[in-house]
């Protein structure tokens, strides 16, 4: 279990951190989006 | 290369896949330029027989038997050739589901049962096209059971050992759908056929439409994960990595087992015969279906950004310039996943119970499973296609061919960027889905949905044909590799089965434990579905003779 934690310790990720982060504000966007239109009718 | 009587078997479903492609497409492109009002079908070809073909023959044929060559290609591969016994199931199901394939679709064609591929009651179809479509299912049991078979006997060859990762992945596909499909087969076998012959008069169709989406869910599960195969097996290989986490991709996928069935009622939330309850039971659950998907898009970008990394790309977004753009098996794939940040946004608000309300019956359903099915899933297995044929024939994937790989690859995207975002944004705005075009008399209110720039039925036909002209390059470039393309001689020459390495030593073994994914699965799918499907027995509504609307 160390070996692989170490593993994945070593990568720089923080390019993945941010991308994530992106996409979940895409989903939070559009379901916003759509969410302003149901209270709106 | 694998031996060549497994690769006979997967060149056969190919070869069935992109028939039904054919015509599937085909179809499609008919209804865009009926909605346009620039053509009129003749008097024996009718739009609901056109939309049904389309339906059943892409979403339906053209994935099952894709995907099935798919997963024989890589069992055989990872577990080794398949035996005698294996073998002999493996075209015993092709067969069977062909059979119930030709059924289904000749009675399309002669006009009696054009029930869209849902084929909800009380919409009556003849009864041999339930037939056929009960062969697809249990052709497709058949098949399964087969590698199942094949999988088995590595695990007694291999006793306390974990299994290769994408015979993990597909035997958990096949454990998913066997179950699934246990819910179709239900009202197909004891509801629409007597009903049908007409051996009882009346069907119960809050029960019947609840068995069918208790399989119609993890259908759209049966699709996506052997594209998610292909995203955690074969995308690290052509990037030049390992798999991000074995652990992580096997737990991703046992979550599928337990949270992409017990949800079908959120596709019935706008139906009277469910209570609140129940519904919102299954709303839950299927949001914790996001997670295994999340889990899925946070293990692609951690790929990527290591490929990246390891080939010198620096700063916070330096990788993504390293990775392989020139490779069309890669930049298909990327594109598939990058439809599916959208698609499953729109996923996330069809679900969620209210929301439904502003697109349950609307154009924006067809348009989200254009952005889902009809691109991640449609485009990975075009990026597929593009290897998995050579590697089969032992032909080589010429650089003409590559060429044509990628403007096939833009010109999908294109027109499905067109089409499908004219069809989210008139499903917004209250355009019908299921029906054919109308004008409602010129009502200003439904005149006004057409008027966008975005939402015209001009953009959706120009989408529509620009997909059908992609199709068309695709369906040249199998013949090509199929048939045509020169044979490879050299190993330079040969096409592989790019299959990444995965760092197994620390995946936990009780992940590969069926008894506890299909138990707990059965205890959720009893809890969610046990007492509403009891009381839509015990207090059904009178049962509804069959129509014939078409």
């Amino acid at each position: 279990m160390d070996n692989k934690q170490s593993d994945h310790d070593d990568v720089n990720l923080k390019g993945t951190l941010v991308s994530v982060f992106i996409v979940g504000i895409i989903i939070v966007a559009m379901w916003v989006a759509v969410y302003m239109m149901y209270v709106a009718r | 290369m694998i031996a060549y009587s497994d690769r006979k078997i997967a060149l056969w479903h190919i070869g069935v896949a992109y028939t039904a492609f054919l015509i599937g497409t085909l179809m499609g492109v008919l209804q865009v330029f009926v909605r346009n009002d620039s053509l009129e079908l003749p008097a024996w070809l009718d739009y609901y027989q056109v939309l049904t073909a389309h339906g059943v023959l892409l979403a339906l044929i053209y994935t099952t038997f894709f995907i099935f060559a798919f997963f024989i290609t890589g069992m055989s591969k990872s577990l080794g050739s398949f035996g005698p016994k294996v073998r002999l199931f493996s075209w015993i199901g092709l067969w069977v589901t062909l059979l119930g394939t030709v059924i289904a679709t000749v009675l399309i064609i002669i006009g009696e049962a054009s029930v869209l591929y849902t084929f909800y009651a009380p919409m009556q179809a003849n009864g041999f096209y339930y037939v056929g479509l009960a062969l697809v299912i249990v052709g497709t049991w058949i098949s399964s059971f087969a590698l199942v078979g094949h999988y088995l006997g590595w695990r007694r060859r291999n006793k306390g050992q974990l299994s290769p990762l994408f015979a993990f992945m597909t035997i958990t596909t096949i454990v998913m759908w066997i179950i699934a499909c246990l819910g179709v087969v239900a009202t197909v076998l004891f509801q629409y056929i007597p009903w049908a012959f007409g051996w009882t008069d009346t069907i119960n169709v809050e029960l019947s439409r609840s068995l069918f989406w208790y399989f119609g869910h993890p259908l759209v599960y049966f699709w996506l994960l052997p594209a998610y195969i292909a995203w955690y097996t074969i995308v690290p290989k052509l990037l030049g990595v390992k798999v991000f986490s074995d652990s992580l991709a096997r737990l991703a996928f046992v979550l599928f087992i337990l949270f992409s069935i017990p949800v079908g009622f959120h596709h019935q939330l706008t139906e009277p015969g469910i209570s609140n309850f129940w519904k919102f039971l299954q709303v839950v659950l299927t949001f914790m279906v996001i997670v295994p998907s999340l889990m899925t898009a946070f293990s692609m970008f951690a790929t990527f950004e290591i490929a990246g990394r390891k080939k010198g790309g620096t700063g916070l977004f330096g990788w993504f310039k390293k990775l392989p753009w020139k490779d069309v098996r890669f930049t298909s794939i990327f594109i598939a996943m990058v439809f599916f940040i959208p698609g499953g946004a729109g996923g996330i608000i069809n679900a969620s119970f209210q929301l439904n309300e502003v697109v349950h019956n609307t154009l924006w359903i067809v348009g989200h499973f254009h952005i889902t099915v009809g691109t991640p899933v449609a485009m990975t297995f075009m990026g597929l296609t593009f290897w998995l044929i050579p590697y089969l024939t032992g032909r080589r994937f010429t650089k003409r061919m590559q060429i044509l790989g990628f403007i096939q690859i833009i010109t999908w995207s294109i027109g499905m960027l067109l089409m499908s975002t004219a069809q989210h944004v008139l499903g917004l705005l209250g355009a019908p889905r299921r029906t054919a075009y109308s004008g409602y008399n010129d009502h200003p209110a439904a005149m006004e949905w057409f008027e966008g720039i975005v939402s015209n039925h001009l953009t959706m036909a120009i989408g529509g044909t620009i997909l059908f002209l992609s199709a068309m390059i695709l369906m040249y470039i199998v013949i090509m590799t199929m048939f045509v393309s020169p044979k490879a001689e050299t190993p330079e020459q040969m096409v592989e089965f790019p299959l990444a390495e995965s760092d197994m030593s620390n995946t936990p073994k009780w992940l590969e434990n069926w008894w506890i994914w299909i138990g707990i699965a059965a205890v959720l799918i009893i809890v969610a579905y046990a007492i509403p499907i009891s009381q839509m027995i015990q207090h059904a509504p009178p049962g509804s003779k069959g129509f014939i609307t078409w």
